[in-house]
């Protein structure tokens, strides 16, 4: 069961507040205004006081203008936020540095490094298996109590497991235990840092710190720039997983999204289609010349892992390019010159466009949805209407974890050749050490399928339906489309 | 027969967006007490929202009661005490 996270919350409303003086075309004037607005005077503290809140926000506001925290020198902190508006107006549409994930130092609790602690059932025993346990003399008592000096201890746990009351617990530092590949690490003040030369964009961390310390830098204000200009043709792409999104109908949102202002609106699970016919017809050829298996390349955190980490089993990641870039490609032909907007769950997407000649931004599903509030387009009243590019049932189940190997082997089978399918659902340390002795564990003749989110990208850090709900409107939709 | 409540949740987009979608998983998760006591429907926009008297979104109206800043455990913990 996932829960409803505060954190998640307070983003959300600051993007909808920002969107909606951006609307007002206030946002040069009042966007200071912003902390004071979501934490005023009379309000409830969340961290020691409202002071401390509202300076959280500001770093917020800034990520949202697609700002890198780390780059704070100690005068900016005196700047107002109305400098940077100017300034990322200034900046125009060149694009951002590479770094996609920042820290906001100002909201990381610094985690306790040691993993084990002592609550207050400790009983103050006689046998004291903790101390007489333990391999670095971490231990001592005070006031009755075990205490574990943080210092000293190594996480071992053993003391944890001699425990008779199990009053010593297990605590994570959240983002580093969800990392995959250990990018996120503490510095000497015990706040995080992100290390870019590991980093595969997974978005994980994001999620999974309880204090939002780590956040994307957004693209929302370029695209709504772009988007309000009528001087300027905008595509919204929108990835497979947009299906039940707003607990509704593709039909509508994309009705909403014309609304919103975007010219034209494609479906990327039609360039899922051209990707699967593509990969298809590559896997065949390589099994021609002897190979046994390839892999998918769809999911740029997989991508990414690949080649930061496992850059050994690079030969047998398919070459054919993603359905984001085919679909960019596609409008680019079709409405040269255009601003081409991927509409996804995804944070590696980000890097991925960056990277690419075929895409111009990316908004997330959560980012969407909030400009969507602050238009006040609601997504449930809008007329049905269909996307200028439409896809087929086989493209549209790119979004679920399965679903481009079935494409693929299905495709596959069609010019002769049988494969087995192996699927990797969520990539985690386990995931990757499999990966990396691919070539000894695969017999026959296999489509490996990677995701990078357990579930496929309807799991993404940027959704907003619960994954169960949104697969729902999916299955039904597919369902209907036979 | 008609059930003892029914609880309407606001599928509007602003409800949605601000912590809604959970609240189509209750479905699933209501406790099996009350199961057969709720009936739970949809529905567009109650507009609820237009008001800032009534609250936070995601609204939730269960028979004539307005809940604001909705969740499935509120939702619970209000038909336990009704």
């Amino acid at each position: 069961m996932t829960f409803i996270n505060n954190a998640a919350i307070i983003k959300r409303q600051l993007m909808v507040r920002l969107a909606r003086m951006m609307f007002a075309g206030t946002l040069g004037t009042q966007i200071d205004h912003i902390p004071l607005q979501q934490a005023p005077r009379e309000s409830q503290s969340v961290r020691c006081c409202i002071h401390h809140d509202r300076a959280v926000l500001r770093y917020r506001l800034k990520a949202l203008l697609g700002f890198a925290i780390e780059n704070e020198t100690t005068e900016d902190e005196i700047r107002s936020l109305a400098s940077y508006v100017t300034e990322a107006e200034q900046k125009g549409d060149s694009r951002f540095g590479d770094q996609i994930l920042t820290v906001i130092d100002e909201a990381c609790s610094a985690c306790v490094r040691a993993n084990y602690r002592v609550t207050n059932a400790c009983r103050g025993c006689v046998a004291r298996q903790c101390i007489m346990n333990c391999p670095k003399q971490a231990i001592h008592i005070e006031n009755g109590r075990a205490v574990i000096d943080e210092k000293i201890c190594i996480s071992c746990g053993i003391c944890a497991k001699a425990c008779p009351y199990h009053s010593i617990i297990f605590q994570p530092i959240p983002c580093e235990e969800a990392c995959p590949v250990n990018a996120i690490t503490q510095d000497e003040r015990g706040k995080e840092k992100i290390d870019e030369t590991k980093c595969i964009h997974c978005g994980r961390c994001l999620q999974a710190c309880p204090f939002g310390a780590i956040m994307e830098r957004s693209e929302m204000f370029d695209i709504l720039r772009a988007v309000l200009n009528p001087a300027k043709t905008t595509v919204a792409m929108v990835a497979p997983a947009i299906v039940g999104q707003f607990n509704t109908d593709l039909g509508k949102v994309v009705t909403a999204l014309k609304k919103l202002g975007f010219d034209h609106v494609v479906e990327v699970a039609y360039g899922a289609d051209l990707t699967a016919a593509r990969e298809a017809g590559e896997f065949v050829e390589r099994v021609e010349h002897g190979s046994t298996c390839m892999t998918s390349s769809c999911c740029p955190a997989y991508v990414e892992a690949v080649n930061k980490h496992i850059a050994g089993i690079k030969p047998m990641v398919s070459d054919t390019p993603s359905p984001m870039q085919l679909t960019g490609d596609w409008v680019g032909q079709q409405w040269p010159g255009a601003r081409r907007v991927f509409i996804g769950p995804c944070v590696a997407k980000r890097a991925e466009a960056r990277a690419s000649r075929n895409v111009e931004n990316v908004l997330t599903f959560e980012e969407l949805g909030s400009i969507l509030v602050a238009a006040n387009i609601d997504v449930m009243e809008c007329e049905t209407s269909s996307p200028d590019q439409a896809a087929s049932s086989t493209g549209r189940r790119f979004a679920i974890a399965g679903g481009v190997a079935a494409a693929v082997i299905t495709a596959a089978a069609e010019k002769g050749v049988k494969a087995e399918e192996k699927l990797f659902n969520g990539l985690d340390k386990k995931a990757f050490a499999t990966l990396k002795s691919l070539d000894k564990i695969i017999k026959n003749t296999t489509f490996i399928e990677v995701m990078t989110c357990e579930g496929g990208c309807m799991h993404g850090p940027g959704v907003i339906s619960n994954p169960v709900v949104a697969r729902r409107f999916l299955e039904k939709m597919l369902k209907d489309q036979q | 027969m008609s059930k003892k409540f029914k609880i309407t949740i606001c599928s509007g987009t602003a409800c949605y967006v601000m912590g809604g979608a959970q609240l189509m998983m209750l479905e699933d998760l209501i406790p099996a007490e009350f199961r057969d006591q709720v009936e739970i429907v949809g529905s567009n926009c109650l507009q609820a929202c237009r008001d800032s008297s009534n609250g936070q979104p995601p609204f939730v109206r269960i028979n004539d009661y307005l809940m604001e800043s909705a969740s499935i455990a509120r939702i619970v913990d209000y038909l336990r005490k009704h």
